[in-house]
This record gives structure tokens, sequence and C-alpha cells, in this order.
């Protein structure tokens, strides 16, 4: 891969916890092209959450080195906040807040201000459906209401990068559809997406380049295309992901 | 200073939509204040005006017995009885009128205690002028009994064993000084008049609080009780607080607030000003409440003096000592339970240890050099400098670095609590 073409470069990528001997990732070296939708999959306990909050800077890892955007995980993590978006697993959002003023402070905190961050809320919330309840407060919201707008949060300052952790965990089918599409449509403007699900079918149809990991380490990687028929007569992700992960009970 | 306003506005925000929490906030300090401040007041005043109810049995109708008794009649501190249902009680009913809380205390002055005396005096007083000691004779001494209800303080104790000595020294120097009248005039052929009776007090005193001015201000409940239960108040703060904080982390938001262009340190001073903000605001209600509603419910009026500069400098330095604790529960502890349990017992003892709820100068001595270690203590005395001993700032100065030296302490605690976690 040409080297202005990559996004995020991840190299020997180790993580131990303090007190435990087995690494939570263990020398992982990977290239996330720009533009691409990257799904990160693995049982529970592989390393994917691990992974991604080294990534974001919420964890440092034990070795290795990582450039996301060209810069430095290690030394430039300020200028990394602030190409990066994150949605996270957990709705973390003010609950005593209306859907609009978290958007006005998430929006705020990222550098958007005044007109750009009225427009920018005014532009999304309709997208997600979520226009007629702008002003009412999260805690009234239903599930997949909280979801979208957990997304909106992470993407409204136009990140160049996403972190995408099971972002339709729990929702309805037309919620997570809404999202989906929506996701796609932002990829389709450059953004380069990483995500992670325990949706397989989901990563099937949205991700164009797939890495499955397993107790730390990569254990496939590739198109879908790629990844099928290096595993023989397979015919979905979840037999593959089956087939190379083992069908014991993870927890 | 954008994403830092941002999370401002947030903090600000998230306090003032929970209206229940806020209102808690300002009316539980302020119901503290009053309840503690009218509590300690009224038992004050109890004590004074309805006194402590002693039945008296003066089995010893003679100077003694009369003399104590007349005293005591006239002590604002002692209601005093001799009789039960109109009828002299015996000295078994009187130990039994105590023992079931009729009365606080019982005193038996003995028959023939003033024969006691006079004989004993007699006699010392005839060995000394004849160039011998006198020697005592246990056998001599008159026996007051004092029968105490359990229940009754050691304070009150000490009082009433303080004035039975009193009432009986005088009586045995009149009678040193009739019995040597007696023997003057025994020997000169002019007799003298009796010395008892131009007994004149030699020394007198004066009482005044000592303070660094002339301000006038006088201590009293009111002086003593709202800064200590503002003090105690203020510093539950640390309860919300890292409650604000264990609800950011726990439902993710800190987290995302951590892969924006918003540090940790700004994560927490922003908190910290909304906070101070309603410390702030606390104690301005209760000074308000001390100065014009105290004297409508018939307590004194709280008197700030002229010094509210130093008083609002010393209310930012104890907010900010309570913030940083908050800030140091909140990073370190797990759950709303662990932070709520150890906020407030550690609180509470902090102000034990601190003189809120017994003066320092009365502890014992292991407890008095640990009351140094309490920032309630720093705080308090801070206090009690600008309201009560009128003091300089350079008098509060120790104080009030200390305060403020704690909180920083606490907060390079959490951040580098948080640093390590980062990196375990």
């Amino acid at each position: 891969m040409n080297e202005s073409d990559v996004s995020i470069d991840i190299k020997d990528l180790t993580k131990y916890y303090k007190g435990n001997h087995i690494p939570a990732l263990d020398h992982i070296r990977l290239q996330v092209r720009k533009g691409d939708i990257f799904g990160l999959l693995g049982p529970n306990g592989a390393g994917k959450t691990t992974m991604i909050r080294i990534l974001c800077g919420l964890l440092s890892p034990t070795e290795g080195e990582v450039t996301i955007g060209g810069y430095s995980l290690k030394n430039e993590m300020a200028d990394i906040r602030r190409i990066i978006g994150v949605v996270p697993q957990d709705i973390a959002l003010y609950s005593s807040l209306t859907a609009r003023e978290n958007l006005s402070v998430y929006g705020g905190i990222c550098g958007l201000k005044g007109r750009i961050l009225k427009r920018r809320i005014d532009e999304l919330l309709p997208i997600f459906g979520l226009d007629k309840n702008a002003d009412r407060r999260v805690e009234h919201f239903s599930g997949g209401m909280k979801r979208r707008l957990n997304l909106i949060a992470g993407l409204l300052h136009m990140p160049r990068i996403l972190f995408l952790d099971e972002p339709t965990v729990g929702v309805d089918v037309h919620s997570k559809n809404v999202i989906l599409e929506n996701l796609r449509e932002i990829n389709r403007s450059g953004t380069t997406m990483i995500y992670t699900s325990h949706y397989l079918e989901e990563a099937e149809n949205l991700c164009s380049y797939i890495t499955i990991i397993d107790e730390g380490r990569i254990i496939t990687r590739g198109t879908l295309t790629e990844i099928m028929d290096r595993t023989g007569s397979h015919t979905s992700l979840v037999e593959v992901f089956l087939t190379l992960t083992g069908k014991t009970l993870r927890d | 200073m954008q994403a830092f306003l941002k999370l401002i506005y947030k903090d600000a925000l998230v306090m003032v939509r929970d209206r229940g929490g806020l209102a808690m906030l300002f009316i539980m300090p302020l119901a503290l204040v009053l309840i503690m401040t009218s509590l300690q007041d009224t038992t004050f005043r109890s004590i004074n005006e309805s006194g402590i109810r002693l039945l008296l049995l003066n089995n010893d109708i003679d100077s003694l017995g009369l003399s104590v008794e007349k005293e005591m009649m006239k002590s604002s501190l002692f209601r005093i009885y001799t009789d039960i249902d109109n009828k002299k009680p015996t000295e078994q009913e009187v130990k039994e009128a105590v023992a079931v809380g009729k009365f606080q205390i019982g005193v038996i002055i003995p028959s023939g205690a003033t024969r006691h005396i006079r004989d004993k005096v007699s006699r010392n007083v005839e060995m000394a002028l004849s160039g011998r000691q006198p020697v005592p004779e246990r056998k001599d001494s008159v026996f007051l009994l004092v029968y105490l209800d359990p229940t009754t303080k050691t304070s009150f104790r000490e009082i009433l064993q303080r004035s039975i000595r009193e009432f009986t020294s005088e009586i045995e120097s009149r009678l040193i000084l009739q019995e040597i009248t007696r023997e003057i005039n025994e020997v000169l052929a002019v007799p003298v008049p009796d010395l008892s009776l131009v007994q004149e007090e030699a020394v007198f005193y004066r009482e005044e609080y000592a303070t660094l001015d002339d301000s006038g201000t006088i201590p009293n409940s009111v002086q003593h009780n709202v800064p200590a239960w503002t003090v105690f108040a203020m510093f539950f703060i640390v309860i919300p607080f890292a409650g604000a904080m264990i609800r950011e982390r726990e439902d993710g938001s800190l987290d995302r607030l951590l892969t924006m262009p918003a540090s940790y340190a700004k994560i927490l001073l922003s908190k910290i000003l909304v906070f101070l903000v309603i410390c702030y605001l606390q104690f301005v209600l209760i000074l308000l409440m001390g100065i014009y509603f105290f004297p409508v419910v018939n307590l004194p009026a709280l008197q700030t003096g002229s010094n509210l500069g130093m008083l609002s400098l010393m209310t930012l330095a104890t907010a900010f000592a309570a913030i940083g604790y908050g800030i140091a529960v909140g990073t370190i502890t797990r759950t709303h339970q662990q932070a709520s349990i150890f906020a407030s017992i550690s609180v509470v003892i902090l102000a034990a240890l601190g003189g809120v709820w017994v003066p320092v100068f009365i502890m014992p001595a292991f407890l008095r050099q640990m009351s140094i270690v309490s920032p309630l203590n720093w705080a308090l005395n801070g206090f009690y400098d600008i309201l009560i001993r009128d003091a300089a700032f350079s008098g509060i100065l120790p104080g009030f670095i200390s305060l403020c030296l704690f909180s920083l302490a606490c907060l390079a605690l959490a951040l580098g609590y948080k640093r390590i976690k980062r990196d375990s």
C-alpha cells in the first residue's frame, strides 16, 4: 500500500494488562487504507476493544508504534484528537440535556462554533430522524433514538477517521437501517471508518476490508471475497468466523 | 478555550437540570446550620433559664447548711427543691428521686456539719496560736453526700462541685475569723469587733474577650456554630462532586470527552469552577440566614464584621479544598456506593478531628495532634479568626494556603491515578 494511502499504520502493537502474562494484543501489524470501512471482528475477549481504546488514546500500548492520519500516537495525541471521531458502545450522552444541547457540547468541544455548529446539528438531526425531538431531553428517548444521537455526536465535526464500536447494538431494524445507510453515505464523502461489531452480516454488507482477530492476534484479513476464497467453501462470513475462531463459547 | 467554555456550559447545565439535587445542595446545609445552631443555643439557654433540678436535704440547721442553701438558691444554674410533694424527704428518698430522674442532682448536708467544722476550726486555731502544727483528723471532716442522675453531664457535676466548694470554704473562713476574734478578745483588754463581719473581697476581676481589635464582637452560639456547621456542610459537596465524576465515567461520557480535544485537567477544572460557584452561593445563603433570619427565630444575629473580603477568600479556599477532596474520592472510588459511604464517613471523621463537634483544645493530646491534619480544622480556625478573633489577613494566611495546597495535592493525586490507570 502506498504510504500516502495509509490512514492508520500499526506496527507491532502489543498490550499487556498489569498483572497479566497473556497479551491482550500480540504484535499486531496492520494498515488501514484511507476511505475504507475497516471491519475489526473477533469473539469476546479477542482484543478489539483494547485496540480501539489504544487507537483513541484511552489506553497506553505496552509496545509498538502507531500513526493515525500521519500523527504519532505516542507524541502527537492532541493532533490525533482533532481528526478522529469516536462512537462508543456506551450511550455516552448527558441524559438530562436535550439532543441539541448534547450535540452543541460535543461539537463545541471538537472546535465547531456559532453558525457552523448550528448548521451541522440542523443538518444531521433530520438525516437520523431526530429533528422532531431535538429539544427533548435524552432521558425520554428510546434506545434506538439514543443510539442514533450517539452516532451523530461522533461525526458532527466531520472527522477524517471515525471509530465505531458496536454502533448498532440493541437497536431495532429501522434504526439499524438508518445508521448503516448513513454510515455508507458518510464513507462516500471520504471518511475512513474502523468498525467493530458482533453482527457479522452487518460487517459483511458494510465493510470494504475485514480483519478478524482472536487472542490478541490477527487470524485473517482481506476483502470479504479474499477471505472467502482463502477459507474454502464457506458461503457467509459467519461460517468463516466460526471456522477460524472455533465454536466454543467465549466470555 | 472554546472547548473549556463548552465543558463549563455542560457541567452547569447538568447541575441546573437536576433541580432536586440542586435544591438539596442549598436546603440541606441551611437546615443543618439552623438546626445545629438552634440546638446548641437552646440547650445553653435552657440550662440557664430553667436550671438544673437539685434536691437539697439540709439536715444541718446551722451556718453551713443555711449558707449552702442560701447560696444555691441565689445561683441561676440550679433550681433548688427542699421537699417532695410538700414533705421533707429522707436520705433514701433523695437517692430514689435522683435515681428515677425526677431530679438531676441530690445534695445531703449531714446534721451537725457546722458543729464539726466549728470544732475543727477552733482546735486548729488554738493549736496554731499556741505554736503547734494543726494535725488534720479525718474523723472531723464533713462529708456532703451528692447523688447524681447517671445521665447528668460531667460538666454539670464539676460546676456543682465548684459551687459547693466555694460555699463551704466561705463558711470555713468565716468560722476561722470568728474563732481568731474570740481568741484575741480573750487576751486583749479592749475587745475587737468580729473580724468575720468586716470581711471584704480583696480581689476583683473583669472579664473581656481577647480580640485583636476593638470591634466588640461578642462570641455566642451563633458565632461559633455557623462557621463550624457551614464548613461541615461545604465539605459534603464531596458526595455530589464524586457522584458526578463517577456517573460521567460509568456512562462513557468521560471516555468520549477524552477522545476529543479536551484534556482531563480541563474536564476537572470546568467541574471545579461550577462547584466553586455552588459552594460560594451556599455560604452566602447561610450568611444571609445568619444575619437576617436568626433574629426572627430568637437567635442572636450573625456578626460578619467588616471582613467580607477575607470571608470570601476563606470560603473559596474551603470550597476548593472540599472539591479537591471530591476529585480524589471520585477518581479513586469505583462506584457511587463506595464514593458516598467513604466520603460521608471520612468527612464526619475529619469534622470531628477538626473541632466541629467539640473544640480541639478539650480533646485528648493524641487527637489534638491529629486535628492538625484535618482541612476542616484549618477552615474552621480561619473562619473563627475572621468572625470571632477579628484577625488580619496575615492571621488567616497559613490556613488559607494549607487549604489550597490540600486541594492541589488531591488534584495531583487524581491526575497521577488517572495516568497510572491509562498505562496499566
